[in-house]
């Protein structure tokens, strides 16, 4: 086991790294740690046993927490890569390709990406706008940071949920930034959505079917603004799209599951205690889900690094990438 | 009076100071109070009706104002209004079927310009309850005009004393009588009040059925006594509970069903769209029902109703009869909703650095809204003491609970 894959695999157990992009950079800079110090065992190819050790690595971390949709499509990525070598290149070329190819993706699909959102999405930000967000999404928060740089009056906000209270983080750092922001939880959204004028959303994933899967509550959001007439944009990246298809919104074949503890204990406040001693009881359960899937007629539209695009075109960014993949060449190395 | 008046103001005080919590509780209290307050009033002996109506409009009135949102107290105050005006009538009609026999006797006393008075008299009469109790005018009543309140018919029967002694016995036995009326009709506006629960929980076992699936939202104890009341008649089902986040009520309801052996799921108030393509209905207890059939409830309800609607789940609400409101809601996020403290959501230990407006600092706002407005085309059903409704018939509820003069307070 490799020491820089214990470590994100830890961080991931305890949650100090959450969030699809954050998670994905985490273990594409471990793998890289990981092809810096290997080395071939005699008698064995580099593909192979390359792959199977990125395997074994990948089945740690979903021990550690079940992965994230990017994170698969990263790890895919990465075998394709680990599979496309050419037999002729020695062990320190291949290494360095390799490095070379996670790096670009990094930086082309992941960094790059989202600087591309944040250009396309503050065309859609207006003076005098009510901007509502949920929870902590990387890619919105970029996106408005820049907005406020670029000296846009806007109001943010922010809608919150328990148990993970995510929203609180980017309150904060907004509210350092400069820009005015309402907190509120997700059962008032019906009471503020009269004063929004747009609803920003991240993704953890879009599905081909143009559903979009993403923290538990997104859902409630997107179905309250368009019972409200109010625009829901989704920023995402592309390398987050899957050709799966979903219809079913509380996903429970392979939902992800929290700690049932952090619904009965209410951090913070110790006067809501009214589950002691029944936990053991039979007939009462917790259920945490963390995911939930946003239905694509909520759905305005999506931004992505490929442009800005309505639900309906995502098998079609889905398959441009996949071509784009298969011709992903690595760069040559001119000895 | 002196002692009932100092009652008034410490019901006044503790409804300011929302110490009573729940509209059957604060109707209760609110209908007991006016008891007294009517049952002390000294009546005279001509306007007994008015003398109480304005007694008890000017109690009521300072009751709405202690605490608007509770719309429970001025339902309450609305019907106790209704049930002397009611009783007011139901005496007239009687009285006046006694002076009618008395004056077919005294036929002979054709001077008598009362006598002859009478019947155009009585019809005037009619026309102006007709009105005050909303029944449909009838022609002859419109063609009568608009004539004065149902006090025309004590002045006439003041006049009559001077006819007959029997006379004049049956306008001091009406005095009392009216009064006593009314305190029974304000008792069993108690009774109704205190035994709404039974009668809703009776129909559960008509809409609860077995091995199904129920989403609840908030703490309403008529949902309790509903789904126990299908428990006790051998349903088996499963319910979940949203939590209700800042106050947590879900949790006290999970724990009561739990308490009564239901088998009980907590989920978080995001997850109600994920969950409710896995339910079979969602039941909810009303804070208010208002007259085009919308629900006041805890915030988060518009949320679960809608979901419903998308999924095409039933929505049904439980509300006693005392919580249906003659209002039309306008504007009801604003005008009957209140906020909340922020320290429910933000602790301010934590937030401290950022509530310090300095240079550069954003401003922060808290929204913390206690109640939720779902419009009448959302619900599904709504169960009442007196059966099940469509919300499109709830304004017909009001005619036979409310007097049209009584809206406006």
């Amino acid at each position: 086991m490799h020491p820089a894959v214990y470590k994100v695999g830890l961080q991931y157990l305890s949650g100090d790294i959450s969030g699809g992009n954050a998670r994905c950079i985490a273990m594409l800079q471990a793998f890289q740690e990981v092809v810096k110090d290997y080395s071939t065992p005699p008698e064995k190819t580099l593909n192979r046993n390359m792959a199977a050790k990125i395997s074994s690595y990948v089945s740690f971390l979903r021990d550690c927490r079940p992965l994230s949709v990017s994170m698969e499509n990263a790890i895919r990525f990465v075998k394709n890569r680990i599979a496309k070598l050419p037999i002729t290149l020695s062990e320190s070329e291949a290494k360095a390709a390799l490095k070379s190819d996670i790096a670009r993706f990094i930086n082309e699909k992941i960094i790059g990406a989202d600087t591309v959102i944040v250009k396309h999405a503050v065309t859609k930000i207006r003076d005098g706008d009510v901007l509502l967000t949920y929870g902590s999404p990387t890619a919105v928060e970029m996106v408005l940071l820049h907005a406020h740089e670029l000296g846009k009056k806007f109001r943010v906000l922010v809608v919150d949920s328990r148990p993970k209270l995510q929203g609180q983080l980017l309150l904060r750092r907004l509210i350092k930034r400069g820009i005015n922001c309402a907190y509120t939880h997700i059962n008032a959204i019906s009471y503020i959505m009269h004063q929004v004028t747009k609803v920003f959303l991240g993704a953890s994933s879009v599905f081909s079917n143009g559903t979009v899967y993403s923290r538990v509550g997104t859902a409630c959001v997107a179905m309250v603004a368009t019972a409200f007439r109010v625009p829901v944009l989704v920023c995402c990246e592309a390398y987050k799209f899957h050709e799966r298809v979903l219809l079913d919104y509380s996903i429970c074949s392979s939902n992800e599951l929290g700690d049932p503890n952090a619904i009965s204990k209410v951090h913070g406040r110790e006067d809501i205690n009214y589950f002691d001693g029944l936990t053991n009881n039979a007939n009462l359960k917790f259920l945490n889900l963390m995911y939930d899937a946003t239905p694509s007629d909520y759905i305005s539209m999506i931004i992505t690094d490929y442009g800005m695009v309505p639900p309906t075109s995502v098998p079609v960014i889905v398959r441009e990438c996949q071509k784009e993949h298969n011709c992903f060449e690595s760069p040559k190395i001119v000895i | 009076m002196p002692d009932v008046q100092s009652t008034v103001v410490e019901f006044v005080n503790k409804l300011r100071k929302r110490k009573i919590e729940g509209s059957q509780a604060t109707a209760k209290c609110t209908v007991e109070l006016l008891r007294s307050v009517i049952s002390h009033q000294r009546v005279p002996h001509a306007n007994q009706a008015a003398a109480l109506i304005d007694a008890v409009k000017a109690v009521g009135e300072q009751l709405v104002a202690a605490n608007p949102v509770e719309l429970a107290v001025g339902n309450v105050v609305r019907r106790v209004l209704h049930i002397i005006r009611e009783e007011d009538l139901s005496l007239t009609t009687a009285a006046m079927g006694g002076l009618d026999l008395l004056d077919a006797s005294d036929d002979d006393d054709v001077d008598n310009c009362k006598g002859i008075g009478y019947p155009a008299m009585s019809a005037a009469v009619v026309a102006a309850a007709a009105r005050s109790t909303l029944r449909p005018p009838s022609l002859q009543t419109l063609l009568e005009g608009t004539p004065e309140s149902a006090t025309v018919p004590y002045t006439s029967s003041s006049g009559a004393d001077s006819e007959s002694k029997s006379k004049s016995a049956d306008k001091s036995s009406l005095t009392r009588k009216l009064k006593h009326d009314v305190i029974e009709g304000v008792n069993q506006l108690i009774h109704e009040i205190a035994g709404c629960h039974e009668q809703i929980a009776e129909q559960a076992i008509e809409h609860i059925h077995q091995n199904e699936v129920i989403l609840t939202l908030g703490s309403s104890r008529t949902v309790l006594e509903f789904m126990c009341a299908a428990k006790e008649k051998k349903r088996s089902f499963r319910v979940f509970v949203a939590e209700g986040a800042p106050r947590y009520q879900g949790h006290l309801l999970a724990k009561e069903l739990v308490a009564r052996g239901l088998q009980t799921t907590v989920i978080t108030d995001s997850a109600v769209f994920a969950m409710i393509s896995r339910v079979n209905m969602v039941i909810i207890g009303a804070h208010a029902v208002m007259a085009n059939g919308g629900v006041i409830g805890p915030v988060g309800v518009n949320m679960a109703a809608l979901a419903a609607q998308k999924h095409a789940v039933p929505f049904v609400v439980l509300a006693g009869s005392h919580k249906l409101c003659p209002l039309y809601p306008h504007n009801p996020e604003v005008l009957l909703n209140e906020l909340r403290s922020p320290s429910e959501l933000l602790d301010f230990g934590e937030f401290s650095d950022c509530l310090d407006f300095g240079a550069g600092s954003g401003s922060i706002q808290v929204v913390n809204p206690t109640f939720d407005y779902v419009p009448p085309n959302l619900v599904s059903l709504f169960i009442t003491d007196t059966g099940g409704h469509n919300p499109s018939y709830m304004y017909r509820l009001i005619a036979d609970y409310y007097s049209a003069d009584d809206l406006v307070m």
